[in-house]
């Protein structure tokens, strides 16, 4: 059957269906007037004549709006390879619901003609101008087939590539190029959904690197590219590379330069924690209540400044994608318990409790156990500073439906208003109602939503307003990316909490 | 980790060399380490340090990376290649963030890590207590 016939078919069938569901109701209607209310004839003709006009109005809509839907999807075509039209975008084909092969191939048909519509003199003319133009273009160009392999390239791109042009045309473009992108947003993604749905399509990056074996240095650029289905020159995809090495480096070099000045900010804090904690031994049962209070808050906050100094660096590193996690399994109790332990310290300066309720026979989960130790000392420390004197604050952990490991804190603070829930785990977003009481950064929530997505989990909050907050998070079982990690080349080193011991069976429970 | 109470080595008395150039840092280790019971010896210098990894005999190196006239990492490496039957656990303790080369290189050779800043000398010593 060919296309046009099956067009005409599921109309038919459209209408015959519209038209039966019509009769359907009528009959009903006259069914429920007569026998079920009683009416008198006349007002029966009166409910069933307009019943007929309504349902027939309706019909009419819904059977036009399918049957013209291809012609509106045809003309949008035309019109998106019209000079003076560009901005009109290509129909997606695949939403057609009635005759979607016949509009494909009309559509493709559409768009060959449009490519090929210019006089043959012409046409070569323009082929010349256009090849000379792309051959003195100065920007990397690289154009490929349907199966990645690159069919053209100008002078240009083998020089920034470093590889001769002979050697480059011919070759599959992944194998020759080994482009490094900051997400999961790739050429090679956006090209299978491109071929998947669309008939032409084009999209940018930013900050793709390249690794040569051949140059010291990592290239790095912006890209555009343009995917074109079935083009008859056999081109599908053109790319264009525009160079930011030089850029981005400096980026890199500033931070080298934070990472320098943390290390600066770290030395005096290093200090500081550990004359304290010399001072607090030593004196301890010799300082009055007040003293030793004062010690202990000095304690506090000296904690806070190191937690701090590590959250800039890495959100430095999360904006420069140079976040690096490495997964290993672990016990997610202890980690928690630490973590608890170490926050109530802070929280008893302010009469607040952390109470912790282990949940029995958790699966191991797969952690960095650093970079997860901060997005449970962030959360806690939100619910220290942001909930009343002599409270408590709720931490509890829990198997979800999907299996993974759930970890939940609770405070009974005066809540987050609903315009600044939305903005919550953006950067700097904080509390405006809190602003001049609570001491921190904006930083901590934005730092701990980067590091459980990283870990494949997901980071939620709930809060009402004078009833408290409650934020929960994901981290996935060890059992879900056991054989990815085992694949991993260091799976005997074990982290803890502020550094790490090779093969040790402290912390492998 | 999350015992507070300092662990107290077992006897004989372990014995412990920090290559450190931070005079307060390396003093406050020595302080909390040798209250601990450890024997301390401290090193500023990293040839130095180097040297008397490699004629004396230690339970653990505490190894700073950023000391003068010897980097950390290249004590790391040599101490690797020249005494391949080093009896000691080399700790690297460092406030510096390392590149993905050094990183690899430490995970490969060293026997633990921490970051100075994020650990307290009581902490430290737990964490000593667990790796000789």
């Amino acid at each position: 059957m060919d296309h046009f016939t099956r067009l005409k078919r599921q109309i038919s069938q459209y209408i015959m269906a519209m038209l039966l569901l019509n009769g359907g109701l009528i009959v009903a209607g006259w069914w429920i007037t007569n026998h079920v209310l009683q009416t008198s004839a006349a007002l029966s003709l009166l409910i069933l004549t307009s019943l007929v006009i309504i349902v027939s109005l309706v019909f009419a809509r819904a059977v036009t709006q399918y049957v013209i839907e291809p012609v509106r999807m045809l003309w949008q075509a035309i019109l998106h390879v019209s000079p003076g039209h560009v901005q009109v975008p290509a129909p997606n084909l695949q939403t057609a619901k009635v005759g979607r092969e016949l509009i494909s191939s009309l559509a493709l048909q559409v768009y060959q003609l449009a490519s090929t519509s210019t006089k043959p003199a012409e046409d070569s003319q323009l082929d010349r101008a256009a090849s000379t133009m792309i051959g003195s273009l100065p920007l990397p160009f690289f154009a490929v087939d349907k199966n990645q392999v690159i069919v053209y390239a100008n002078d240009t791109a083998a020089k920034y590539v470093g590889i001769v042009l002979g050697d480059l045309i011919g070759k599959n473009l992944y194998a020759t190029l080994d482009l490094a992108f900051p997400s999961t947003d790739t050429l090679d993604t956006w090209l299978a959904d491109a071929k998947a749905k669309t008939l032409t399509s084009s999209h940018a990056w930013e900050h793709v690197r390249l690794k040569l074996p051949n140059r010291p240095e990592t290239l790095q650029f912006d890209m555009a590219a343009y995917y074109n289905k079935e083009n008859p020159a056999n081109v599908e995809t053109m790319l264009v590379l525009f160079d930011h090495t030089k850029r981005y480096a400096q980026a890199d070099d500033e931070n080298s330069t934070l990472e320098l000045a943390v290390h600066e900010l770290r030395t005096p804090v290093t200090l500081l924690r550990g004359y304290i904690e010399v001072f607090d031994e030593e004196l301890k049962g010799k300082l009055d209540p007040q003293m030793a209070g004062f010690m202990q808050k000095m304690q506090a906050s000296a904690g806070q400044l190191s937690t701090f100094i590590s959250n800039i660096l890495n959100v430095a590193r999360i904006e420069a994608n140079q976040l690096i996690l490495q997964l290993h399994e672990d016990n997610w109790d202890s980690i928690v318990q630490a973590a608890a332990h170490d926050l109530n310290l802070r929280a008893q300066i302010h009469r607040k409790i952390i109470e912790y309720t282990p949940t029995p026979d958790l699966p191991t989960v797969a952690v960095d156990r650093v970079s997860i130790y901060e997005v449970l000392s962030n959360l806690l420390d939100n619910a220290v500073k942001y909930s009343p004197d002599g409270q408590k604050i709720l931490l509890q952990t829990a198997v979800t439906n999907d299996g993974s490991v759930e970890t939940t804190i609770q405070d009974f603070g005066q809540g987050i208003p609903t315009n600044v829930l939305q903005h919550l785990f953006e950067k700097y977003a904080r509390n405006y109602h809190n602003q001049k009481q609570v001491s921190g950064t904006g930083l901590g929530l934005y730092l701990s939503k980067a590091i459980v997505s990283a870990h494949g989990g997901n980071i939620w909050v709930r809060s009402k307003e004078g009833q408290g907050t409650t934020v929960g998070f994901t981290v996935q079982p060890y059992s879900k990316l056991a054989g990815e990690l085992k694949n991993s080349d260091n799976k005997d080193i074990v982290r803890g909490a502020y550094g790490w011991i090779k093969n040790h069976s402290l912390y492998r429970k | 980790m999350d015992e507070s109470t300092p662990q107290q080595p077992a006897a004989p008395t372990k014995r412990i060399l920090c290559i450190e150039d931070e005079h307060f840092i390396s003093e406050l280790y020595a302080h909390s380490l040798g209250k601990a019971g450890y024997d301390v010896k401290v090193v500023f210098d990293g040839l130095e340090g180097f040297n008397e990894a490699k004629t004396n005999a230690y339970d653990i190196i505490l190894l700073d990376l950023m000391i003068p006239s010897m980097l950390g990492i290249d004590i790391l490496k040599r101490l690797r290649a020249e005494v391949p039957d080093l009896r000691a656990k080399i700790i690297i303790t460092t406030n510096l963030e390392q590149t993905k080369e050094h990183r690899k290189q430490i995970e490969d050779q060293a026997d633990g890590y921490v970051i100075k800043a994020e650990i307290t000398p009581r902490q430290l010593v737990d964490f000593l207590s667990h790796v000789a």
